[in-house]
């Protein structure tokens, strides 16, 4: 399948911090989720791939285009929807104006077309009734999903979306994966979150960071079959394990090495996350 | 994990032709929407367009019947103040929405630049220019359409007001760029009046008043419009080169798109982050303005000079005479269709003389003193030509009655000077000639006196000398308009003219002579 978005040997450094580091990757039409721990660089890849703040090194392109170029960029924009992790509305602006407002803003200028673009979008994430209400009365949830309508707007090729869900209740994150997986239907979406879970049910493809490097890169499947025969059960918490909690039954799952003889469980893939990250942080440690 | 970059999908080309600069207009119009919705612009402008509708719906009273045009283009400029600051502060908002909300960092990767967005900002306020435009023109139009309208009015007086208004936007956005902070805005407007203050007034009201959008004029009289003399056109240039070089300076100042606002990264290419030709266009706005402010300074020519000093010295040389009826009437240009009004109320008051003033040929001047231009108002001389009486420039109101003071004098004494000068019981005969056909005599009796008073001693008003009423006079003069039947006085005026007009007749002779109660102290002339 031939990418939509690709990249090669992004780089970048924030003062003492290698925030990216040699990082490549491809992007096809779906869902693509990117799990990290906190400071692994996730948002700053989504910055740089939303044209927010240029690499020290490395390219991309997105849809053909290159962003090291003005007019590149331009283009790149154009085929952009981003949802940051702290969107900023204007508190006084109906949902309608200020989705209406973003649309300007990516160029969209016909009023016709553009007001049946801005109602499709409110359709879409289920705020049709709500879209003469101005922002400071909606609810988070709502809020969130005002967000997403903006970065829907012009329906573009490639959506960026940085961790949509937090903060929302299980409900309105059940709403929120419907409209992902809605979203990712024919263009390229990645997705990045804390939630492993919304990977497992999205992503066709996972990307795992750490330390500003990819760590891995495959289906949700492989990433947990990453942990196939290194989750055990047992009474007491295994001193070997690299985690082990107790499970609402008694008995403690544990992630890890396991011992012989050990009864085996069915891997998740949190548990294939869990054991990248600590061999991500083993290389590290060894490095 | 390093790869070498695959070739991507090729560009697709998407439904819709986006097109920059329709964009920015989209978002002019959308930003000119919100600022409607700004409660300081909704409620100063209802306000400015409620009052003006207001005035011109309401019966015209007094001189506002009888406009000259070339006042009532001025007229049309310090309404729209408060709506410009109000502008001035809401645009200053609009502008750094964006900053305050924290949504800037996120709209940085929209298609649109900051840039484009700033002059989008500044278009907004374009409607708002237009439709001030609208009301002055509607205000203008209304004046000019009334039958009583005189003159010439100047477009470039009347594209004052706009253009603030449109300045005042321009500004605030320029603010908001130079000084991205919400207190800026009311400080620069507490700044901005400092400033136009100390230029208007501070320094002698010169050359550096023209640097204040609204330049008023000291001066309430009407000058013929060729004598007028303001600067408007090379003003208007400035004002226009103000709002150009506010808007595209703040065009320029527009923040950064992020790639620029980061250290050079990348090989990333920096493609000019200020327009060139929003540069070029502030040298060329920064041209426009200092050329209408040079402009706006030459001061008085020596034609406009020498042409004052024609039409105050010798208003004959400019003037076209008509005669209506026995009486010859003179005016300038401009007025020269009034002169059926005059002699409307010239007939009136020679209807009630008797004698041989009853059909004496008068010759009504337009007379003004023009030599200071609009800098000052300057009492004119009476005149001591037999038969001629003065018409001021303005009509309508009190100007009525004060010119039937001025041609009964004249009737009476002779001429202005002499009529000015009467003290006796003539000052009674005049009064009545000049109020005695009057449809409302008490009210315009009250009127035309300075202090508005119906007793006592006071002053009364006309074109050129005024003239005293002592208080025994007032009386008669009162009882004559109030309590006598007009027929009747008028028969005793008639019969009696020759009496009542001698030089020397005392107050008490001529209230015995028209019947009414004799005043005590009425001789009281001179003192």
């Amino acid at each position: 399948m031939t990418p939509t978005v690709s990249a090669s040997g992004l780089s970048l450094r924030f003062g003492g911090t290698q925030a990216l580091d040699d990082v490549s990757l491809r992007l096809t039409s779906g869902v693509t989720g990117l799990l990290g721990p906190n400071g692994a660089g996730k948002t700053t890849l989504l910055r740089v791939l939303a044209t927010a703040v240029p690499a020290d090194r490395g390219a991309f392109t997105v849809l053909g285009y290159d962003p090291a170029t003005a007019a590149g960029r331009q283009e790149v924009r154009r085929e952009l929807g981003y949802l940051p992790q702290t969107p900023g509305f204007h508190p006084d602006f109906t949902a309608f104006e200020f989705v209406d407002y973003v649309a300007i803003l990516k160029e969209l200028t016909d009023r016709g077309a553009r007001h049946r673009e801005v109602r499709r979008v409110l359709d879409e994430v289920d705020l049709a009734d709500v879209r003469g209400k101005r922002i400071k009365k909606l609810s988070g949830g709502m809020r969130q999903r005002v967000a997403l309508a903006a970065a829907l707007v012009g329906d573009p090729g490639f959506l960026v979306l940085d961790e949509p869900t937090v903060g929302l209740d299980p409900e309105q994150r059940m709403r929120f994966r419907e409209l992902i997986a809605h979203a990712g239907e024919g263009r390229t979406v990645l997705l990045s979150t804390h939630q492993t879970e919304d990977v497992a049910m999205l992503c066709h493809r996972v990307l795992v960071m750490a330390g500003g490097r990819i760590r891995f890169d495959g289906t949700p499947a492989e990433l947990t079959a990453r942990a196939a025969g290194r989750v055990w059960s047992s009474t007491e918490r295994d001193p070997g394990a690299k985690a082990g909690w107790r499970t609402g039954t008694g008995s403690f799952r544990n992630v890890g090495s396991p011992p012989d003889g050990a009864e085996l469980l069915e891997p998740t893939l949190e548990d294939g996350y869990l054991l990248t990250l600590d061999d991500a942080g083993a290389e590290v440690a060894a490095a | 994990m390093s790869a070498v970059m695959e070739a991507t999908a090729p560009p697709v080309v998407r439904g819709e032709q986006r097109r920059t600069w329709a964009a920015v207009f989209a978002l002019a119009r959308f930003e000119a929407r919100e600022l409607l919705q700004h409660i300081p612009v909704a409620v100063t402008l209802l306000f400015y367009v409620g009052y003006t509708g207001w005035k011109l719906m309401s019966p015209p009273d007094g001189m506002d019947a009888y406009p000259a045009l070339q006042d009532a283009d001025r007229a049309t400029q310090t309404a729209p103040l408060l709506f410009a600051i109000a502008l001035f502060v809401c645009v200053n908002r609009a502008a750094l929405r964006d900053r305050r909300r924290g949504t800037d960092r996120h709209f940085d990767v929209l298609v649109m630049e900051p840039w484009r967005r700033t002059a989008a900002h500044a278009l907004s306020v374009v409607p708002f220019g237009v439709l001030t435009a609208l009301v002055v023109g509607a205000q203008f139009t209304w004046q000019a359409l009334r039958p009583g309208a005189v003159g010439h009015g100047s477009v470039f007086e009347l594209a004052v007001a706009p253009l603030y208004v449109l300045l005042f936007g321009a500004l605030g956005l320029l603010v908001a760029r130079l000084i991205p902070s919400a207190f800026a805005a009311p400080l620069a407007v507490i700044g901005l009046f400092t400033a136009l203050l100390f230029v208007s007034t501070g320094t002698g009201g010169a050359w550096t008043r023209w640097l204040s959008p609204v330049v008023g004029e000291s001066s309430s009289s009407t000058l013929p419009s060729e004598l007028i003399g303001r600067p408007a056109g090379w003003h208007a240039l400035y004002l226009g080169g103000l709002v150009l070089v506010a808007a595209l300076a703040a065009v320029l100042f527009a923040p950064r798109d992020a790639v620029f606002r980061l250290p050079r990264r990348g090989g990333w290419s920096r493609s000019s982050p200020r327009p060139f030709g929003a540069l070029v266009g502030l040298g060329g706005a920064l041209v426009l303005a200092v050329t209408g402010a040079v402009g706006q300074s030459g001061g008085v020519s020596s034609e406009l000079a020498a042409a004052r000093e024609r039409a105050s010295v010798a208003p004959e040389k400019e003037q076209s005479c008509v005669r209506h009826g026995g009486s010859q009437y003179c005016a300038f240009g401009e007025w020269t269709g009034r002169t059926g009004t005059w002699a409307g109320v010239v007939d009136r008051i020679q209807a009630l003389a008797g004698g041989a003033a009853a059909d004496r040929s008068l010759l009504v001047r337009q007379r003004i003193d023009a030599r200071y231009g609009l800098d000052g108002d300057s009492a004119i001389a009476p005149s001591t030509t037999p038969g001629q009486v003065t018409v001021g420039t303005r009509w309508g109101g009190n100007r009525v009655p004060e010119f039937a003071v001025g041609v009964a004098s004249v009737l009476v004494g002779g001429d202005e000077k002499k009529g000015g000068e009467l003290c006796d019981g003539r000052v009674v005969t005049v009064m009545w000639l000049a109020l005695g056909g009057d449809p409302d005599p008490v009210a315009d009796l009250k009127n035309v006196r300075l202090d508005d008073s119906l007793s006592g001693s006071a002053v009364v008003l006309a074109p050129t000398s005024s003239l005293s009423m002592s208080a025994g006079q007032t009386d008669v003069v009162r009882e004559l308009l109030v309590s006598k039947p007009r027929a009747e006085v008028t028969a005793a005026v008639k019969s009696h003219w020759a009496q009542l007009t001698a030089p020397g007749v005392t107050t008490a002779e001529v209230a015995r002579v028209l019947g009414t109660e004799v005043p005590k102290g009425a001789d009281e002339c001179g003192k």
